[in-house]
């Protein structure tokens, strides 16, 4: 939880270099490698609404442009809005509140409000409607014609293009030899074989869209502005701010009473993708309101997890105790050695991972192949440790998750210089560090931490890969450890 | 970072059978109406109003200082009626905050100084940011963060939230010790 309520005092090192907590992370299974959210493909699973948490099937979900049909948003605050029933009487007054006593000629009416800023459908004269939810009127966007004759335009001239290129690879390939083909033996016609292959004939449709288009013509003449619009006083109450105009892109209403309800925009349940191995890191279950996964491969679940108890204050080349909290969050055993990063033996594959890091791909080429020789992983760019840890590497054991542990007694004390406490698969350590002298003043104090951890691995291999499942793998934690004093 | 130890006076808590720990200095209204279903800590100068309707809650909530826990009621056209309040397992209810929700899923955060409307409902693995307000009958869905007054979606949550709240309400409750002194 304090992931979520605090900063992040305990980032790890993605493979792709970034610095995340390890609940934005994930491992791949398959690759056994730290992935997050920028490293993997995000795939859409299912469309359905934050509000009435009804699921739609994408292609309607692309209809309707993405919105839900049968709830709003208000146009003034952005609230959810609500349906709101009264009894309408045909001789009364509108308005009539729900404390009516009812009566047989009465009728049920609905109209939206927003129980945030009191906005109700009625402020802008949308008539009530007789059904609960739904069959609210839809507003025409102004420029649809204009879109729909741009939109045949573009997809027109892709259509050309595209057969253009098919054109040219026939060409390309089309030898005339001494072979019949098969238009000239059955004396099918070049528009027929076109028919027959469901491409759209040559010079028809596609070609006539592109001659009858008008391209939009800018003009220097605009409106003259009404004469009183510099003398008017102004009513800010009326006047649209900035965020409600741009909510209905189609419209842009600047006063207050041509504001109308929004169709509130679709949530999407995604699952996420290994990039190099294409394996499924998490899948959700199809029903919106479900909080379970098909697939869920977090780091939460794999990697072992560093928490900061407690520390001495940083000093500038001193030696400090810094207190963790180390859990195995696996159904088997691990053993679990923390060390400096430049232990790390160097894996032959390095250069490929760096590869297909997005860090790499976001940069020019040039410009990576000239920080190259530097070698220097991405994240020492944006934190630079200046503690390390000191004396021998703390190497521990640490048992496998057991849902019954909570039942069991308290926290075992050890009498170890290194072992604090053990409870369950969690254990306290004692870890001498050392503040390099050149530390500034208040500057961020970062230890920079490697885990060497073993990892069983429970995927059944493929039929030709050698069965090997106990790993060796490798992280590296950056732990925020308040300002050097 | 890891939870501190949070010690109270011992006398003035009590503790039920199956693991309740509720403080003296609480407004319980309609005790007979509040049901607590274990593990769940109401600390002082809560109230739950279980005189106006059912309140339920799951195993592992933590119901903060001064916070409201209220069913909420509806407006129908012969009267007002009361609406029962359901709290799922591992909900935090931060200090000063009013609960007035018709339901509260499992693992969900709320933090302190927030108002939740009446009729609201939240889903399961949802979070309500420190001093929120969250309007009347608004839906949270799951995995959402909402911030703000009034509310909205800021972000959403890891897919770890069930363990994350899980682990959270289990060491908040190791970690509130009666004082041995």
């Amino acid at each position: 939880m304090a992931y979520l309520t605090q900063p992040d005092y305990v980032r790890y090192i993605c493979t792709c270099g970034q610095l995340k907590p390890i609940t934005s992370l994930y491992f791949c299974r398959h690759c056994l490698k730290i992935r997050c959210g920028f490293c993997i493909c995000h795939e859409v699973d299912s469309h359905y609404c934050p509000n009435c948490l009804e699921n739609m099937p994408s292609s309607e979900a692309r209809l309707k442009k993405n919105r839900c049909s049968s709830c709003f948003d208000c146009p003034s605050c952005y609230h959810t809005l609500s349906t709101r029933a009264s009894l309408v009487q045909p001789r009364q007054q509108e308005g009539a509140g729900d404390g009516k006593v009812e009566n047989k000629h009465q009728k049920k009416m609905y109209y939206l409000a927003c129980f945030n800023c009191r906005w109700t459908s009625r402020d802008v004269g949308i008539p009530d409607q007789p059904v609960a939810s739904g069959g609210w009127p839809e507003r025409p966007n102004p420029f649809a014609t204009q879109i729909n004759q741009l939109l045949e335009y573009y997809k027109a001239i892709a259509l050309q293009e595209k057969q253009e290129k098919i054109e040219k690879e026939r060409k390309k390939f089309a030898i005339r030899g001494k072979y019949l083909t098969l238009t000239d033996k059955t004396g099918l016609t070049g528009a027929m074989a076109r028919n027959i292959a469901g491409l759209p004939s040559s010079d028809s449709g596609s070609s006539s869209i592109i001659a009858k288009f008008v391209p939009s013509q800018a003009s220097a003449e605009v409106e003259e502005l009404p004469e009183d619009y510099f003398t008017k006083e102004v009513n800010l109450n009326q006047i649209t701010s900035m965020p409600q105009r741009l909510l209905s892109p189609e419209w842009q209403p600047t006063d207050v009473s041509r504001l109308h309800p929004i169709a509130k925009l679709l949530s999407v349940k995604r699952s996420q993708r290994c990039r190099e191995c294409d394996h499924n890191l998490t899948k959700p279950e199809y029903n919106p309101g479900s909080i379970k996964f098909k697939i869920e491969l977090l780091a939460f679940y794999h990697i072992p997890e560093v928490k900061i108890i407690s520390y001495e204050p940083m000093k500038a080349g001193e030696n400090s105790t810094v207190l963790l909290k180390l859990s195995n969050p696996t159904a088997h055993e691990m053993t679990l050695c923390l060390m400096n990063p430049e232990d790390i033996p160097q894996v032959d594959n390095e250069e490929e991972q760096l590869e297909n890091s997005l860090e790499k791909s976001l940069t020019l080429d040039k410009e990576s192949a000239a920080c190259k020789p530097a070698a220097a992983p991405a994240w020492r760019r944006a934190a630079a440790p200046c503690v390390r840890a000191v004396g021998p590497p703390v190497r521990v054991s640490v048992p496998q998750r057991d849902d019954a542990a909570e039942y069991d007694d308290d926290a075992t004390h050890d009498a170890n210089d290194v072992i604090v406490w053990r409870k369950a698969n969690k254990l306290g350590v004692r870890l001498q560090v050392a503040t390099e002298a050149a530390a500034s003043r208040g500057g961020a104090a970062l230890l920079a931490l490697a885990l060497q951890y073993s990892y069983r691995n429970t995927v059944p291999p493929a039929a030709n890969a050698p069965n090997q499942r106990n790993h060796i793998l490798y992280t590296t934690a950056l732990l925020s450890l308040g300002n050097v004093a | 970072m890891e939870l501190q130890d949070t010690y109270y006076n011992k006398s003035e808590y009590v503790e039920t059978a199956s693991g309740n720990k509720v403080s003296r200095q609480t407004v319980l209204c309609g005790s007979q109406n509040i049901v607590l279903h274990g593990k769940v800590i109401v600390q002082s100068d809560a109230i739950i109003r279980g005189d106006l309707a059912n309140v339920k809650t799951g195993r592992f909530c933590i119901i903060s200082k001064g916070s409201v826990i209220r069913p909420p009621f509806k407006k129908f056209s012969k009267g007002v009626a009361f609406f029962p309040l359901q709290m799922g397992d591992h909900v935090f209810v931060g200090e000063n905050t009013v609960v007035n929700a018709a339901v509260v899923g499992s693992y969900v955060y709320i933090g302190k100084n927030v108002v939740i409307g009446r009729r609201c409902v939240l889903k399961d693995c949802c979070m309500i940011e420190d001093n929120s307000v969250l309007p009347a009958e608004t839906i949270v869905p799951s995995f959402a963060r909402y911030s703000g007054s009034p509310a909205h979606l800021i972000t959403t949550l890891p897919e770890a939230m069930p363990d994350l709240m899980t682990e959270f309400t289990k060491s908040y409750y190791q970690h509130f010790l009666p004082t041995t002194a």
